[in-house]
């Protein structure tokens, strides 16, 4: 099993690309499984530490808020009246016949202002008005008086930061759809996600992992908050645990809380960074295992299974959309197969993250093959910061659509994708292997740059949200109008590197009318 | 208004239809009685009018406009002015409009996903027809027969919420038509008049991929109206 790429940044450069592996041989390697016992069902909110202190300079963007505006966003102008300004000298008397020249009415004058605003009738054309005021000599310009469309900039601080979204043109996407809605469930299947504070004991015994030698750290007391920029309780629905085969699906990794954040940040509450889809609910299902949940013993780790039951548990706890951002190589995966036409033939879409292999020989993602197969299915290749493919996203036939994965090696660390998750200097204690080895804490949030078609995936996942708000319910709809207006990129049509090319959030939502 | 009233109004117009009506017959009357050696009838004059209409259009690219606009027909309304020569020929000039309003949409395998952003549409023809009036005859001489056909030149107009520059739509296409009808005289200078016209426009639509009318593959703008047409002139 394949835990897509993540990456992140120290103090004097980027270390590199934590890429974790998890085999389907590691079943051989099961330490043996252990319990965990809740100390605490509530604990201490977590503490968002910001963004790594190396990386990128904050830079506070203006905020733009202006919720309120959406119910006449789409009048082009106002109605009764028309900006006119007349030339100097002309006479009082003048401008009242040009007024009465198109049964126009004199209005108190404005502040600041150089022109006139001329009252009309409320079934008078302004545009029509206006030019025939312009074109008496009198009149140095008229015109109606067009709405000015707010462009919904998030005043996250951090925003600045996400270059992926106005890759994207998510600002103009946002003013047709301001991130979802609460009736949109969107299951997160992967490593768990940081939903809620909570405390274990949790034995432990020494063990070699990936071949390395880890002492026993005895009872480990856990502390788990959930992350401040992923909401509060009420966000969070049905969550459930396939690997430690309960119902708190906490993180121990930090991969699925970072994903989470793509697909669902809070947005525009002025703290941290922005999301998608910012209005749905989540709904946290652990399908894989970190290092963190192999240490402790968890009774399974991410297999075909576990990623079988998860996606057939979402279905049936009400997800409307599944984002997977793992995948593997390998042998076929029937059991996936059945489950993701079981999940389409329920009216659950289902978005795969493409593969992070193509610098490792390009095998095919068995998850992502599947795409191209189901109407409803879509796997994901990344893009850099740049658009071109990412140097590490997979490429080949089931390749559908592209979005944000981010690449460092073509644009630095600010050039991959940042989300709230875990500072790893509290949970990744096992880096350096022994050294330095202690129990981890998930209870420090920090905003990490990842790159990887995790990333990926997790964007387009936004968007099938942000689509089915919209209107488009059926899987193979979703899918259907992110290809039909995704912006090709590589070779004309649809290839192996982009699929049929990024996905354009602002015209899929706008959809078609008769001619364009 | 009281029954009374009505009553009224409906004698009053029925009166008024049965005097118009009975000017052509008490002018035939007239030539009844006109003695053999009398001088030849006046020759026929090249006559101008003027007309106004009121119809109904159904497009031939009806998925498409029941998808966006939720009907595949609308209501048309125009006026023109013609000519109509001594030899029964007739060149007019009419000016019509369409208006509509609906939300736009995604289509897959013909299933319409309405997306809620308001579109409307609007067509305005400029059209221009040549044709022949048909002689009346017996007992139907107050009906004037007629074909045609022409050539317009159809301003079609699309805009839709959330619209910026390049979004919306502003063309104009070149269609062809064939037309046919009767007129009715209801007097010397009013007639009433009913009229079928079948109009092609082709290529107008489906070039653009993301459009609705690319994914039912409709291509022509025209269609098939009927209308109601008010002649003022002789």
């Amino acid at each position: 099993m394949t835990v897509l790429t993540r990456t992140r940044s120290h103090a004097a450069a980027f270390i590199g690309v934590a890429l974790w592996l998890v085999t389907i041989a590691a079943q051989d390697v099961i330490p043996p499984a252990s319990s965990r016992a809740t100390t605490a069902r509530l604990g201490l909110p977590g503490i968002d530490r910001g963004l790594r202190p190396d990386a990128e300079a904050r830079r506070v963007r203006k905020a733009t808020d202006l919720p309120a505006r959406r119910a006449t966003a789409g009048a082009r102008y106002l109605p009764g009246s028309v900006i006119v300004k007349f030339r100097r000298g002309t006479p009082a008397a003048t401008e009242a016949a040009i007024r009465t020249l198109v049964r126009g009415r004199a209005t108190a004058d404005l502040s600041y202002a150089t022109f006139q605003i001329m009252a009309l009738d409320q079934d008078a054309d302004p545009e029509g008005v206006a030019q025939r005021l312009a074109a008496q000599p009198d009149v140095e310009y008229a015109q109606a008086r067009y709405r000015v469309q707010p462009l919904f900039t998030p005043n996250d601080p951090l925003y600045s930061l996400q270059w992926n979204f106005p890759a994207l043109d998510m600002e103009r996407a946002w003013e047709i759809n301001r991130g979802a809605s609460s009736e949109v469930v969107v299951a997160v299947l992967d490593t768990g996600m940081a939903y809620r504070n909570i405390s274990f004991d949790q034995s432990s015994i020494a063990q070699t992992i990936d071949n390395v030698f880890y002492p026993s750290l005895g009872t480990v007391h856990l502390t788990f908050a959930a992350a401040p920029e992923l909401g509060s309780a009420d966000r969070f629905v049905a969550p459930h645990d396939f690997i430690w085969d309960d119902a708190t699906p906490v993180d121990m990794d930090g991969h699925g809380t970072h994903v989470a954040g793509t697909i669902a940040q809070l947005t525009n509450n002025s703290v941290g960074v922005a999301g998608m889809a910012f209005n749905v609910k989540l709904m946290p299902v652990k399908v894989i295992d970190g290092f963190w949940d192999a240490y402790f013993g968890s009774p399974f780790i991410g297999t075909d299974d576990t990623i079988a039951r998860g996606i057939h548990y979402a279905v049936d706890a009400g997800a409307k959309l599944i984002n997977m951002s793992i995948g593997r190589t390998g042998a076929p995966a029937p059991a996936v197969r059945e489950a993701f036409n079981y999940a389409v033939s329920h009216g659950v879409f289902v978005a795969v993250a493409g593969g992070n292999e193509f610098l490792d020989g390009n095998p095919s993602g068995r998850f992502a093959e599947l795409a191209p197969q189901i109407d409803g299915v879509v796997a994901v290749a990344a893009t850099a910061r740049d658009r071109a493919r990412a140097s590490y996203s997979s490429t080949g036939p089931y390749i559908e659509l592209a979005a944000p994965g981010g690449d460092s090696t073509r644009s630095g660390v600010t050039g991959m994708i940042v989300q709230q998750t875990y500072d790893f200097d509290f949970t990744d204690t096992f880096v350096n292997g022994a050294t330095g080895f202690r129990p981890p804490r998930f209870d420090m949030f920090e905003y990490i740059y990842y790159q990887g078609t995790s990333m990926a995936a997790a964007h387009t996942t936004g968007l099938a949200a942000l689509l089915l708000q919209q209107g488009i319910t059926k899987p193979a709809a979703i899918e259907a109008a992110m290809k039909a207006f995704a912006t090709d990129l590589g070779a004309a049509g649809r290839d192996d590197q982009y699929g049929y090319g990024v996905i354009n959030p602002r015209a899929t939502l706008r959809g078609s009318g008769v001619v364009r | 208004m009281t029954v009374a009233a009505g009553t009224r109004c409906v004698g009053i117009v029925a009166l008024l239809l049965v005097a118009v009506l009975a000017v052509p017959d008490q002018a035939a009357a007239q030539e009844r009685r006109r003695p053999a050696a009398s001088p030849p009838a006046p020759r026929p004059q090249t006559v101008v009018r003027a007309f106004g209409d009121l119809g109904m259009t159904f497009f031939t690219a009806s998925d498409t406009f029941d998808a966006v606009l939720g009907s595949p027909m609308g209501v048309v309304f125009g006026g023109g002015a013609e000519v109509v020569l001594p030899q029964r020929l007739f060149f007019s000039g009419r000016v019509s409009h369409f208006q509509k309003s609906g939300e736009r949409v995604f289509v897959l395998d013909d299933e319409v996903f309405p997306l809620d952003i308001d579109t409307t549409v609007s067509i305005t023809p400029v059209e221009v027809t040549a044709g022949y009036r048909f002689h009346a005859r017996g007992r139907n001489r107050n009906m004037i027969p007629y074909l045609g056909g022409g050539v317009g030149w159809h301003r079609y107009d699309e805009t839709a919420d959330f619209a910026e520059t390049g979004d919306d739509v502003s063309k104009t296409f070149v269609g062809y038509h064939v037309l046919g009808g009767a007129e009715f005289r209801m007097g010397r200078t009013f007639g009433i008049g009913g009229e079928a016209q079948w109009t092609t426009i082709p290529d107008a639509l489906g070039d653009e991929p993301g459009s609705a009318s690319a994914a039912f593959d409709e291509s022509d703008l025209g269609g098939i109206s009927f209308r109601v047409r008010f002649i003022i002139g002789r």
